[in-house]
């Protein structure tokens, strides 16, 4: 019953789309308010009939309603209340169904918030949501319908059960986190179009994208942390980025989105680079469906699989009709954007934000070259060759060691010009301080790798400079005696600011994090027992291996000392190897999974993998990794989202 | 165009280039490797240095190594051609019959001596419901 209202829903939603169409069509001829309110409430009600049929698939799945493939497929009588609301996003079908939800949910509030401020964007904003949305509900009814029954020929006793390796926490919330991102940027894309089309840029509309791209920016920034996230703590491999065409594919829509926060501020201030801007907010969208494209289409071979056959050719067209819709109203509006004013000087506030924009253009041009690059060799002559994660480090180290600088000296850049005298009273101390943590490298290390050496230097450099800026404005705020109620002072006077220099240093503590990578150390070996093997300055120690019949898997549980050089034990490790369904008389539906053990420290981790037993000779097959840093990493990702939610919070009327 | 529109664009087509110098014409450096379907190697004769190659496992093909539990041949698929392929090391949580994998390693004599093991990511159970029953 609920199930065809689902469907119903997703056919009405359809049915609702093409009538806005019509509206939008005759507004477009008569001019005539009433059409639009109309187009408008049509619009208003496909989102509400997509909440509908996302709370219809929702009962059914905490229902177990096997009679629906879906239910069927990921969730069975077993699996978690929390994981079987998850699997909602768990599949091809239900991701794009909540894919379109949280786009409507966007809607709704882009057309209760933002229109009903800009009334002349209204148009060209439904014109675009209409085709979005005509898109989505497309796949929903034809393609990829959650709502589809299993064949009538057969009964589902219980479903196959969500994968136990995605039966985790981050990974549950990893993927809504990052289609908030994603489908944010449509607005983004949306505003930008609409906009430029009814020639109708103001004030009020930069701060209001701004605020927008600011939103979107935190959510994308999370989505991609916790993936590394839960790739590290969960896969095994002792890393959390590998340069997948999937992991590409969410970096180049969040580097453009970056450049166009930073540009987009000489816009606010001096009403420049509209063109450009232009062009990045709209490239933002494209992107996010140009990755969705090459996950979905299976054109490029990834370890993340969500290959299903007929998305791509549907993707693609879809892709390519926003590429040139965009090009269309680009060239269209070339001279409206057009802003006689140029940047005339490199030591500028503005000369400092168009750098950021170029390293982090030619960045993602990078990305994209080598994720697409299989593509483009193929069509060349016939070859099919990929770029391996080497491609990418060595370009986009020394591209990103630029960055790491540039944020220091950024900031410290005027509006305009800054002089000389200026430039080097401002300068002086980060760089002196740049200068000895250089020194402290060299002296310290018994190698030198020239990486690591600009990394330290950029990363003291970048953090003095911030640091300096927090406190010259602390000294601002210095007036009332108390020194916390000065400091809180200081964060709320200028909160964008403030904001984004907190995601400043969280991005410097990520540099921290990757140039532990430098240092990273690994080994396998096998010891039974009693056993033990030395590596790195610490002593493994195997004291057992036993074995043990849980709830829902069969588990060999090790047990391991760590002893460092001191001769003092450091830590338990007790990494297990598990045995998922291994009641199954088939081997093949059995499902092994490496339950891993971390030591994890501000300064190290030590990742222990259990990854074969063989039961007759008793003997443990493992895998060290000795990967310092990490933790920086995760912590400057949480200082990201901070920051960035900092400055986008907003702030109490000043009112009294 | 002023000094600084046109110095940055002398920087950006500078990269630009330098990303065509080491996407193209280092081909057989370390940085590339070269896709191959299976169907191609059949009728390969001539070694290969690098190679990366798609495929799924032949069932009952997995052979570990009874000394060392690290050690495995197995066969990869592709329709009706397969090739052998060894490795030494861990092996992914997934590798088993019929899994989709991804090696890369050197091509000699018709064997793949594999550096890298990947199985496709288990973003889901795939395939047909397991618990049914047909009236």
């Amino acid at each position: 019953m609920i199930s065809q209202i689902g469907s119903i829903a997703i056919s009405l939603a359809g049915g609702l789309i093409f009538s806005s169409f019509i509206f939008l069509g005759l507004y477009n001829k008569s001019k005539n308010n009433d059409y639009l309110e109309v187009a408008e409430r049509a619009i208003l009600a496909t989102c509400y009939s997509i909440f509908l049929a996302l709370f219809c698939l929702l009962n059914e799945l905490l229902i177990s309603n096997f009679n629906l493939q879906y239910v069927a497929q990921y969730t069975s009588y077993e699996t978690p209340v929390f994981f079987k609301v998850t699997a909602l996003w768990a599949g091809q079908a239900g991701s794009l169904l909540f894919w379109t939800f949280i786009t409507a949910l966007f809607t709704v509030t882009y057309i209760f918030t933002t229109l009903n401020k800009m009334r002349k964007l209204k148009f060209h904003s439904y014109l675009i949501l209409a085709f979005i949305f005509s898109f989505f509900i497309l796949l929903s009814n034809f393609i990829a319908n959650p709502f589809e029954p299993v064949s009538s020929d057969i009964i589902v006793q219980n479903g196959n059960g969500l994968n136990p390796l995605l039966q985790n926490f981050f990974m549950a919330i990893h993927p809504p986190i990052l289609y908030v991102g994603f489908t944010g940027s449509a607005i983004i894309f949306i505003m930008a179009l609409a906009a430029s089309i009814s020639k109708d840029i103001s004030f009020e509309w930069i701060q209001s994208i701004r605020r927008w791209s600011l939103f979107v920016w935190t959510f994308l920034s999370a989505g991609i942390i916790l993936g590394g996230y839960w790739a590290y703590n969960e896969l095994g491999w002792g890393g959390y980025w590998a340069w997948d065409p999937v992991e590409n594919s969410s970096l180049m829509p969040w580097l453009t989105l970056t450049a166009f926060i930073h540009s987009s501020m000489i816009q606010e201030k001096r009403g420049m680079l509209k063109k450009w801007n232009f062009l990045l907010a709209t490239s933002t969208f494209i992107l996010v469906i140009l990755g969705t494209f090459i996950t979905r289409s299976g054109i490029i071979s990834s370890v993340h699989s969500f290959t299903a056959e007929n998305l791509g050719p549907m993707f693609f067209t879809f892709l390519s009709l926003l590429i040139l819709y965009t090009i269309f109203w680009f060239l269209r509006r070339k001279s409206y954007l057009d802003t006689p004013d140029k940047i005339d000087s490199f030591s500028s506030r503005e000369g400092g934000f168009l750098y950021n924009n170029l390293i982090l253009i030619l960045m993602c041009f990078t990305i994209m070259w080598g994720t697409l690059f299989p593509i483009l060799s193929e069509a060349w002559d016939g070859n099919k060759i990929y770029v391996g994660a080497s491609y990418f480090n060595q370009l986009n180290i020394p591209i990103g060691l630029i960055l790491l600088f540039l944020m220091g000296i950024g900031p410290l850049l005027s509006w305009k010009s800054t002089s000389k005298s200026v430039l080097f009273s401002r300068f002086k101390l980060p760089m002196i301080l740049s200068f000895f943590s250089g020194l402290i490298y060299i002296i310290l290390s018994g190698s030198f790798q020239l990486y690591v050496f600009v990394a330290i230097m950029g990363v003291s450099f970048t953090l003095s400079s911030i640091l300096g800026e927090f406190y010259k404005s602390y000294k601002k705020y210095n007036r009332s005696s108390n020194f916390f109620s000065s400091v809180i002072k200081m964060f709320l006077s200028n909160r964008h600011q403030n904001g984004g220099y907190i995601v400043h240093i969280g991005i410097v503590l990520l540099f921290i994090g990757f140039i532990g990578r430098a240092f990273e150390v690994e080994k396998e070996f096998s010891l039974s027992p009693g056993e033990q093997i030395y590596f790195s300055n610490y002593v493994f120690k195997l004291n057992s291996i036993k074995s043990e019949a849980r709830d829902n898997h069969y588990a060999f549980l090790s047990d391991i000392d760590v002893v460092d050089s001191d001769n003092q034990l450091l830590t338990n490790l007790k990494p297990e190897k598990r045995i998922y369904f291994y009641w199954n008389s088939d081997p093949e539906k059995r499902q092994p999974h490496s339950e891993l053990d971390i030591y994890s420290t501000i300064q190290k981790d030590i990742y222990s993998i259990f990854s074969a037993y063989d039961a007759q000779k008793n003997i443990g097959y493992f895998k060290i990794m000795i990967n310092p840093l990490v933790n920086w990493v995760w912590i400057g990702g949480v200082l990201m989202v901070i920051g960035s939610l900092f400055a986008f919070w907003p702030s109490r009327r000043r009112s009294k | 165009m002023n000094k600084v529109t046109t110095s940055i664009l002398i920087i950006f087509i500078l990269i630009v280039g330098w990303v065509f110098y080491l996407t193209n014409i280092k081909k057989d450096d370390s940085l590339t490797v070269r896709y191959y379907s299976i169907s191609e190697l059949a009728s390969e004769v001539n070694d290969i240095k690098k190679i990366k190659v798609g495929g799924y496992i032949k069932p009952n093909s997995i052979k570990i190594s009874e000394e060392d539990q690290l050690e495995v041949s197995f066969f990869v698929y592709q329709n009706k051609d397969s090739v052998e392929v060894n490795y030494y090391g861990i092996r992914p949580d997934l590798f088993k019959d019929d899994a989709e994998v991804v090696v890369s390693g050197s091509y000699k004599n018709s064997l793949i001596s594999a550096t890298e093991l990947q199985t496709k990511c288990a973003s889901r159970y795939e395939g047909d419901l397991k618990n049914i029953e047909k009236i």
